[in-house]
């Protein structure tokens, strides 16, 4: 973890009200790992005060980029969005327990990872399959990407660059199958093989992943996002609730997860 | 300009502590969660997240919600119990060289007494603060909205440790002058405040509270005016050092702290935004006193009285 001033390169308007910033931050990306994310300050300003959490999209070790998916949801990220390039960043990071590679997971001797992608979700996914493809033992990468409309699919080609298999689904049908892509996990669950499901999007998304790996026989990772104070574990604002009571924190326990960590039960009601 | 280190340092009790510059209870956990950033060893003391007598869970989420130029929590004490936190915690942040206040916060004096007893005996501590004014607990803030209970829970506890004591006030009272001189009168060496405001925030598009507790504690540079009036007040009443907190984001926040009254300074939310926002403090604050010709920092203690 570094806390560190850095250089906003580029920042590019993907889909309605999503960007993609790249930054240079060469300590950060040299040690951020696929599910890690940063704090970013809000420059200059203390209202809005807190910092945002920002998941890796990518990390270029080599030329030190860091690439982020934000998505303009209220004052904080508007303000995020419409920085000018060469504006100067404080970031803090990489914060947070990345998700476990694939031979970490004891999955038996399959050999097929699922990953499933709703929304601004996809970003720690691409950088997991990015991370899963430089491995000596590449996995099999079945992906799957939902969203409401085929506008929402954000970054949809940097995650099925990176996939063997790229499966979509919109809820108003305009791209993919028609329906929720928890259908598509499904059916993917139903042809076996499968050694680990990674998911990250929406709380009730994640919870019918987890509860599919489940009842698969699966053992599943899930990204959580929670309004956040510190980043660091001191200020437990970023609790979620844990099987068994008891609370975990986003920021450092997480935001990864081993699905059966989490009460999922707590999490639908929140 | 001169270029004399400035004397910082800061008696309470028997306890001097080289510079005013601490980090505020649950803001900075056990200190150990920001070593890898921040020199820990530079601070004035880390008063540590509040323990309580048992573990507690904390509050059901959604426990924080920002707000115009703050933010609300609700975290409800989570802390594994001052067993737990004097042997896994104080043991680690004590190598790091920095004096320990452990902050505490009991239902009940009983629960004060034990605990107080506890942290003297561990030995890894400096001072305590006695948190009488949660508001995100129930019975958080009963200690600290009457000044006989204050007397009472102050004087208890002072009669069992020899340790330095320092008394965190609530601003939810309507005379917080009163609940200090009970406090002082009963024993207590120093003052810190304030702590939170109880505030509240709603979820139009769901017509719920964003909170999880509903109601919970405002901090960050919103407050910050209560919180110098309120030092400001205890000033003229109280002769022992205040330590004063309530939004301080920078060296500017921190003179009006002190030249309301303040003689040292704990930093709060700023360590959301800024995790080196105490040690940049100080730094400010010793250049403020080399260019401004302040060779010891009682000078301007209290100083905006006239």
């Amino acid at each position: 973890m570094v806390s560190t001033e850095c250089e906003l390169l580029t920042s590019q308007l993907v889909a309605p009200d999503h960007y993609v910033m790249q930054v240079l931050a060469p300590e950060i990306a040299r040690e951020a790992l696929p599910g890690q994310f940063v704090h970013l300050r809000i420059p200059r300003t203390m209202d809005p005060l807190l910092r945002r959490p920002l998941s890796v999209m990518l990390a270029d070790k080599i030329h030190g980029h860091l690439r982020l998916l934000v998505r303009s949801a209220g004052r904080g990220t508007e303000i995020i969005v419409s920085l000018p390039p060469h504006a100067m960043l404080e970031l803090l990071g990489p914060l947070g327990s990345p998700f476990p590679m694939p031979d970490e997971v004891d999955g038996g001797s399959e050999k097929d990872v699922l990953l499933v992608a709703g929304g601004v979700g996809v970003a720690p996914l691409v950088c997991l399959a990015d991370a899963m493809r430089s491995l000596d033992d590449t996995p099999y990468i079945r992906s799957m990407f939902g969203a409401s409309t085929e506008d929402m699919l954000v970054c949809w080609t940097e995650l099925a660059a990176r996939s063997d298999e790229f499966y979509v689904a919109t809820e108003d049908g305009s791209a993919g199958e028609q329906g929720l892509i928890t259908e598509v996990l499904a059916g993917q669950l139903k042809r076996g093989h499968a050694r680990v499901v990674y998911g990250c999007g929406p709380a009730a998304m994640m919870a019918e992943v987890a509860r599919m790996s489940a009842e698969a026989g699966v053992p599943c990772y899930c990204s959580f996002e929670q309004r956040m104070g510190c980043g660091v574990g001191a200020c437990l604002s970023c609790a979620i609730g844990a099987a068994g009571g008891g609370y975990l924190r986003v920021c450092k326990d997480g935001p990864v997860f081993s699905a059966d960590r989490v009460d999922w039960e707590a999490i639908r009601n929140e | 300009m001169s270029d004399a280190y400035p004397d910082l340092s800061l008696h309470i009790g028997s306890l001097v502590l080289r510079n005013p510059v601490m980090t505020a209870s649950g803001t900075f956990g056990y200190g150990l969660e920001y070593a890898e950033i921040c020199e820990l060893s530079r601070l004035g003391a880390i008063v540590i997240k509040a323990a309580t007598v048992g573990p507690r869970m904390g509050n059901r989420p959604p426990r924080i919600v920002e707000t115009a130029a703050g933010m609300l929590n609700a975290i409800g004490l989570q802390n594994p119990g001052v067993d737990l936190v004097i042997a896994e915690k104080l043991p680690e942040l004590a190598t790091h060289g920095v004096p320990i206040i452990a902050n505490l916060a009991g239902e009940c004096v009983e629960e004060y007494v034990v605990l107080a007893d506890k942290f003297t005996a561990c030995g890894h501590v400096a001072a305590l603060e006695l948190n009488i004014s949660c508001p995100n607990v129930e019975g958080g803030m009963a200690f600290g909205v009457c000044p006989e209970m204050t007397a009472e829970l102050v004087g208890s506890v002072r009669a069992i440790t020899d340790l330095p004591l320092i008394t965190k006030l609530s601003p939810n009272v309507t005379d917080i002058t009163e609940i200090a001189v009970a406090a002082v009168t009963a024993g207590s060496d120093a003052l810190s405040m304030i702590n939170t405001l109880l505030g509240m925030s709603i979820d139009i598009r769901r017509r719920r509270p964003l909170l999880g507790n509903a109601t919970g504690g405002l901090s960050g540079p919103a407050i910050r005016p209560v919180a110098v009036r309120c030092v400001w007040q205890v000033y003229e009443v109280v002769d022992v050092p205040i330590i004063g907190s309530g939004g301080i984001m920078s060296v500017e926040d921190a003179l009006e702290f002190i030249m309301a009254g303040a003689s040292a300074v704990a930093i709060g939310t700023a360590n959301f935004v800024n995790p080196l926002a105490g040690t940049q403090i100080l730094d400010d604050l010793i250049a403020y006193c080399q260019t401004n010709g302040v060779h010891e920092l009682s000078e301007i203690v209290g100083v905006a009285h006239g």
